[in-house]
C-alpha cells in the first residue's frame, strides 16, 4: 500500500527535513504518527498526499513508484487519498453539500451520483441539517466533519489527517477518532499526525514517531512491526 | 452569456478586484482595433478604385486662355486624339462634370465661366495598344496650343504609395494591439494564480487535473474579454457613422467616408469573438505553464 525507502526531503536548496525515512505500510492498517513540533511530522504527511516530492529514496502508493510521476499522472493517484487538513482547508464560498461534493464533481461523476452520495454521507458525519451551510457558518468540529466527508467521498484507498482533534474538545475528538476507525474497518488505511498522547494510548494503534527527520520507536504505545511491514 | 462561458465556481474569480478594470482596457483596444479595420478596409476600397479609375485613362488639358476660343480649341484636339491609332475614345468633359471634379476645391456654387479653368479632354487608350505618350503630347501641343497631355501615373503612384503605407500603419497597429492585450492579459491571470494559489493547492489535492482549473481561468478571462469588446465596437461604429456624416454634410471634402464593404463589416463583427478566442488561447497558455512549475 505505502512504502518509503530511504527518503529525504528539503525545501528547495535548505537542509533535509526528513532523513533516511523507511516504513511500510499495509493495506487496511491505522497507524499514528507523533513527534515534537518540527520533527517533519507535517512533511512526511506532505509527501504521502502527493503534495511534494521527496528529494531522496523511492516512495510507493498503491504498488507505482511516485517520487518520479509524470504530472500528469499524478491526478489519479491523488484521487485514492483522502487528506483532512489541521486547518480545514474548505472553500468559504461553497456550501458544505458543494464543497464535499468538490472531489466527485472534479473526477467527472454525474451529478444525481455526487448530491445522493454527498446528502448521505453528510448524514453520517452527523451534518444532515446543516447541508446549505457555509464553513464560516460552521463550528471547528463542524468543519472538521465536512473535511472529513471532503476526504472520504471518493472512497478512498489511504486516509491522512493532521491533527484532526487539535481545533476540538475532547469529546469532539474522540467522536471522530470512532469516525475514522469506521472508515479504517471498511477497508481504508488511516494514518494520523497527532501531538495528543492520550488519543495515541486511548487507541493502542501502531506509532511512528519522528524525532530530528528521523523515524524511530521511541514514544510509541504500541511497539510497531519491524523490518518491511510497518514502520522502521 | 455567463452561460455561454461557463462559471468559476471554485475559484470565483468573479469577485478579483484586480481584473475590474480588465473589461475597459478591452473595450479601449477593440475601439482602436475597430478604426484601423475601417481605415484598412476603406483604404483598400480606394486604392482599388483609383486603379481602376486611372488604368489606361488619360487626361489632355487645355490651358484657360481669355484670348482665344477654347471651344475650338478642345474640337481640333477632339478631331486629333480620335485620328490617332490605339485611342478609343477622345471626350470632352462637359462644365457640369469639370465643376463636379473641382468640387472639393471651390465648392459647388462656383461660376466656372467666370474662372480660369482649363478645359478638359478624357482619353481611353485600348488595352492592347502601344500607343507612344511622349511623341502624342509633343504632336498634341504643336496642334493645338495650349494643350497638354496627362497620363496621371505619377500622382497615382503617389497616392497608392500613401494609401499603402496608411494601410501598413493601421496593420501595424492592429499587432501592437494584439500585443498589448495580450500582455495585460497575461499580468492579470498571473495576479489571478497568486492570489488564488491556496484554493488551487486544494483542487490539486483533491485530483484535480491542471486543465481543470485552466478552463475556470479562461472561461472566465474570454467572457471578461468578449463583454469589454462590445461597447468598444459599438462605439468606434458610432464614431464610424458621425465620420460619415461630417465628410458627407462637408460641400466639398478630399477626404473618402470610411466605407467597409461585406469583408470589413465582416472583420468588425468577427472582433469581439477573436479577442474572446485570443484571450482564451492566453490565459490557457499562461496557467497551464505556471501550473507545470507546481507539484
Amino acid at each position: 500500500m505505502v512504502r518509503f525507502e530511504n527518503v529525504g526531503m528539503r525545501y528547495g536548496m535548505g537542509p533535509e527535513v526528513l532523513r533516511d525515512i523507511s516504513f511500510h505500510l499495509r493495506p487496511g492498517s491505522f497507524h499514528f504518527l507523533t513527534g515534537p513540533t518540527g520533527a517533519g511530522k507535517s512533511s512526511l504527511l506532505k509527501l504521502l498526499a502527493l503534495s511534494h516530492r521527496p528529494s531522496r529514496g523511492l516512495v510507493t502508493l498503491f504498488n507505482k513508484e511516485v517520487s518520479t510521476l509524470a504530472r500528469d499522472d499524478l491526478p489519479a493517484v491523488r484521487r485514492k487519498i483522502g487528506v483532512v487538513y489541521q486547518e480545514f482547508r474548505l472553500l468559504d464560498h461553497l456550501s458544505a453539500l458543494d464543497n464535499v461534493a468538490l472531489p466527485l464533481k472534479i473526477a467527472g461523476a454525474k451529478d444525481q451520483r455526487i448530491y445522493q452520495h454527498v446528502a448521505e454521507l453528510l448524514e453520517w458525519v452527523g451534518l444532515g441539517n446543516q447541508v446549505d451551510a457555509k464553513p464560516p457558518t460552521l463550528s471547528g468540529g463542524e468543519k472538521q466533519r465536512v473535511a472529513i466527508a471532503r476526504a472520504v467521498i471518493n472512497r478512498p484507498q489511504l486516509l491522512i489527517a493532521d491533527e484532526p482533534t487539535g481545533s476540538m474538545d475532547a469529546e469532539m475528538g474522540l467522536r471522530l477518532m470512532h469516525l475514522f476507525q469506521e472508515l479504517n474497518k471498511i477497508g481504508t488505511t488511516v494514518v494520523v499526525a497527532t501531538h495528543d498522547l492520550d488519543l495515541i494510548q486511548r487507541f493502542g494503534n501502531p506509532v511512528m514517531y519522528l524525532k530530528d527527520g528521523q523515524l524511530s520507536s521511541r514514544g510509541s504505545t504500541k511497539q510497531p512491526e519491524q523490518s518491511n511491514e510497518t514502520a522502521e | 452569456m455567463i452561460q455561454l462561458f461557463g462559471k468559476s465556481a471554485e475559484l470565483q474569480l468573479e469577485k478579483d478586484v484586480s481584473t475590474r478594470y480588465l473589461p475597459v482596457v478591452i473595450s479601449a483596444m477593440i475601439f482602436l482595433a475597430a478604426l484601423s479595420i475601417g481605415s484598412l478596409f476603406s483604404l483598400s476600397r480606394a486604392i482599388s478604385d483609383w486603379s481602376d479609375t486611372l488604368t489606361g485613362n488619360l487626361t489632355v488639358e487645355i490651358a484657360y486662355d481669355p484670348a482665344v476660343d477654347l471651344d475650338q480649341k478642345v474640337a481640333d484636339a477632339v478631331k486629333l486624339l480620335s485620328e490617332t491609332p490605339g485611342v478609343t475614345t477622345a471626350r470632352a468633359l462637359e462644365k457640369p462634370e469639370t465643376l463636379k471634379l473641382l468640387e472639393p476645391f471651390i465648392g459647388k456654387n462656383a461660376n466656372l465661366d467666370e474662372l480660369p479653368v482649363p478645359r478638359l479632354i478624357e482619353i481611353i487608350i485600348a488595352d492592347d495598344s502601344a500607343v507612344d505618350l511622349a511623341a502624342l503630347n509633343e504632336k498634341l501641343s504643336a496642334s493645338v496650343p495650349g494643350a497638354a497631355l496627362d497620363i496621371h501615373r505619377p500622382w497615382l503612384t503617389k497616392m497608392v504609395t500613401l494609401g499603402r503605407s496608411i494601410q501598413l500603419l493601421a496593420a501595424a497597429i492592429m499587432l501592437l494591439i494584439c500585443i498589448v492585450t495580450v500582455i495585460i492579459v497575461i499580468f492579470a491571470v498571473r495576479t489571478g494564480l497568486i492570489m488564488h494559489s491556496e484554493v488551487i493547492q486544494v483542487l490539486h489535492l483533491i485530483g484535480a487535473r491542471d486543465k481543470y482549473i485552466a478552463e475556470q481561468f479562461q472561461n472566465y478571462f474570454s467572457r471578461l474579454s468578449f463583454l469589454g469588446a462590445l461597447p468598444g465596437l459599438i462605439a468606434a461604429i458610432i464614431v464610424m457613422f458621425i465620420f460619415n456624416f461630417l465628410v458627407g454634410s462637408l460641400e466639398a471634402s478630399m477626404l473618402p467616408p470610411l466605407t467597409l464593404g461585406i469583408e470589413g463589416s465582416i472583420a468588425l463583427l468577427l472582433l469581439p469573438f477573436l479577442i474572446a478566442l485570443l484571450t482564451k488561447y492566453t490565459v490557457r497558455r499562461v496557467v497551464l505553464n505556471s501550473l507545470g512549475r507546481m507539484m
